[in-house]
């Protein structure tokens, strides 16, 4: 017992003493570690200042929205996210103080197909999946054949807007109709109920979907596309935010469509950039609707294939005849 | 078979006759040269119009990249291309000739010589001659200005064009002038291209019909036709002598298709009407369950 005793008196002088040392070369330590983080730290912060002054020579190419392609340091750059519900509001309400209209000279349509092309490459769609139509039209055996251009009507009186269950396709101030990819549920509802059959329903998988991934919706240009519901022609609403002429407008060669503002009485060709009134266009012309006896009141005219500038040319009725 | 070999022979015969067809250009205007001379900051912002305009048809030049039609745009490198003068390309590309679109309402003069002087430098030989006199006839003046009046009673626009001819500031005589109005894609043109009078005025009926914003203002612009002797010379003003047109929002009526909130006052009252006697029938259902089965209970006692 009293040697355990000893034993343990002992061992507590020992520690304390051991503690006295390392107490004071705890300090010692303390005081080295602390000078040299000092130190350490002091050429850390000058090197990142040297770093931050020194000029920077790492340059980006960006294209401006106006097309000039410039140079902006790399670390200047800001990433800016859209305001995707601002988008989306803007795109419900519309242009304030507008009623676009869409005018289609059957007599200059040779079958060019750039405006379709033009318009795939915009809104994403494949080669088969059409915002417009170019039928071949003959009214009857002894008539003479011509091309027509069928964009959607954006009609006054929509019929695919009144059947919609959810609220996903709209009409705006400016007369157009749109639709919310993002609210659309499928139903194909306004499909049935569209006379001028307008719109096209993606069964399968947008053929974009994987570049697409993870970018902003935008609801006047129907990009990304969404499998599983509606899309058709929007006018190319983001094109009339900024005061061009649609995506098909512009790209035909021929001068088909003129496009304008009904409230302005002008209507502006695509090709030519001439600007006529649009009332006078339609009086002097002939110009008519498509299907006004079912009272959808469409937004879109067409002169009468008279005086045609190009031949009707069907490659696909010569091979009928050859074969 | 031998039928398809015959309408493929009509075809080749038909394609070399079109491309075959002469582009006959007015000699006055293949005489035309440019009023100004080429440099590289004409053939910079040529190549910058040049991109936007020409390249979807006619490529890259000397890239041999044209589109592909019936007969096919020629690659503005090549000698066919080349060979033409300066005002021959000048009024090709201003009048255009199917398929080729007229580029006078897309381009200015102006952009259509620096258009040129951007095809001219992908050839070696070219020495380019220049107008001697900028002015045409010379006698046109230099600094021309565009005042813009309002004649309520004729209801016509009044222009009058003035210039600075021997350091005098005199009215423009025999010159043509155009007045548009502003629309939305476009300008749109009002009346005939006029020649100024003596006293350098030009008058034009502005029509009573067209519509202006609610207040009746439109932006007039008035142009000189003549940029070879004036350069781009332009004037716009504001004022109120259209129509006063206000047209409410297409959206605003109530309909069948509006959303809710605007929705025809009968199928309003309508849906509620049957979704209050839906409930009510129910409502009226089970208190009457209630009265049998109190009923019930009064009967046991």
């Amino acid at each position: 017992m009293s040697n355990n005793n000893k034993s343990t008196g002992h061992d507590h002088v020992s520690r304390e003493q051991e503690n006295g040392n390392s107490r004071r070369a705890f300090f010692r330590n303390l005081g080295l570690i602390g000078a040299t983080t000092a130190a350490g730290g002091a050429a850390i912060y000058s090197g990142y200042q040297y770093e931050q002054s020194k000029p920077n020579h790492d340059f980006v190419k960006v294209l401006t929205s106006d097309n000039r392609l410039v140079e902006v340091p790399r670390d200047q750059i800001k990433n800016i996210k859209v305001d995707h519900n601002q988008l989306t509001k803007l795109g419900r309400e519309g242009l304030k103080g507008h009623r676009f209209v869409m005018v289609i000279d059957l007599s200059k349509c040779r079958n060019a197909r750039k405006c379709i092309s033009a318009c795939q490459s915009a809104h994403h769609l494949r080669p088969h999946e059409y915002h417009i139509n170019t039928l071949i039209m003959q009214e009857s055996q002894n008539t003479a054949p011509y091309y027509m251009p069928k964009p959607c009507q954006h009609c006054d009186n929509p019929p695919c807007v009144a059947v919609c269950p959810v609220d996903a396709t709209f009409k705006r101030q400016d007369g157009i109709v749109l639709i919310d990819n993002e609210r659309c549920i499928g139903c194909r509802f306004c499909i049935a109920a569209c006379p001028y059959s307008a719109r096209l329903f993606h069964w399968e998988e947008p053929v974009m979907a994987e570049s697409d991934k993870g970018k902003e919706y935008n609801i006047e240009l129907n990009v990304p596309q969404r499998k599983g519901t509606i899309t058709k022609c929007l006018f190319s609403s983001d094109r009339l935010r900024e005061g061009k002429l649609p995506y098909c407008v512009s790209a035909c060669p021929n001068g088909v469509y003129y496009f304008g503002d009904e409230n302005q009485d002008a209507v502006t060709n695509g090709t030519s950039k001439e600007t006529f009134r649009l009332s006078e266009l339609l009086k002097v012309n002939g110009g008519y609707q498509l299907m006004p006896e079912l009272g959808t009141k469409p937004r879109v005219y067409y002169l009468p294939p008279k005086n045609r500038l190009f031949e009707f040319k069907d490659e696909r009725g010569q091979e009928k005849e050859t074969t | 078979m031998i039928k398809r070999y015959l309408s493929l022979l009509i075809i080749v015969l038909i394609s070399l006759h079109l491309s075959a067809q002469e582009w006959v250009v007015p000699a006055e205007n293949g005489a035309r040269l440019s009023p100004f001379a080429f440099s590289d900051s004409t053939r910079k912002a040529g190549a910058e119009l040049y991109n936007t305009n020409c390249k979807s048809c006619h490529g890259d030049p000397g890239k041999n990249n044209v589109i592909k039609l019936v007969p096919p745009p020629p690659d503005p490198a090549s000698a066919k291309m080349q060979s033409n003068p300066d005002g021959a390309l000048h009024f090709k590309i201003a009048e255009g000739k199917t398929p080729m679109p007229s580029f006078k309402n897309i381009l200015s003069s102006v952009n259509i010589w620096q258009i040129i002087s951007y095809i001219r430098s992908f050839n070696d030989k070219y020495v380019q001659k220049t107008q001697t006199k900028p002015g045409g006839s010379g006698a046109a003046g230099e600094n021309a200005k565009i005042k813009i009046a309002w004649l309520k009673e004729t209801h016509q626009v009044q222009t009058f064009i003035s210039a600075t001819k021997e350091k005098v500031i005199q009215p423009v005589a025999g010159t043509e002038v155009k007045l548009f109005v502003k629309r939305y894609f476009g300008n749109l043109p009002i009346d005939e291209a006029r020649n100024t009078d003596a006293e350098g005025k030009a008058l034009f009926s502005f029509p009573k019909d067209l519509p202006g914003d609610s207040a009746g203002f439109v932006q007039l612009i008035v142009k000189l036709s003549d940029e070879a002797a004036f350069g781009e010379v332009k004037a716009d003003t504001t004022l109120a002598i259209a129509l006063p047109t206000y047209r409410p929002p297409l959206n605003e009526k109530r309909a069948m298709w509006n959303v809710v909130q605007k929705a025809p006052i009968w199928l309003l009252l309508a849906y509620t009407f049957s979704v209050l006697a839906a409930w009510g029938f129910i409502i009226y259902v089970f208190l009457q369950i209630r009265v049998i089965y109190r009923a019930g209970i009064r009967k046991d006692q």
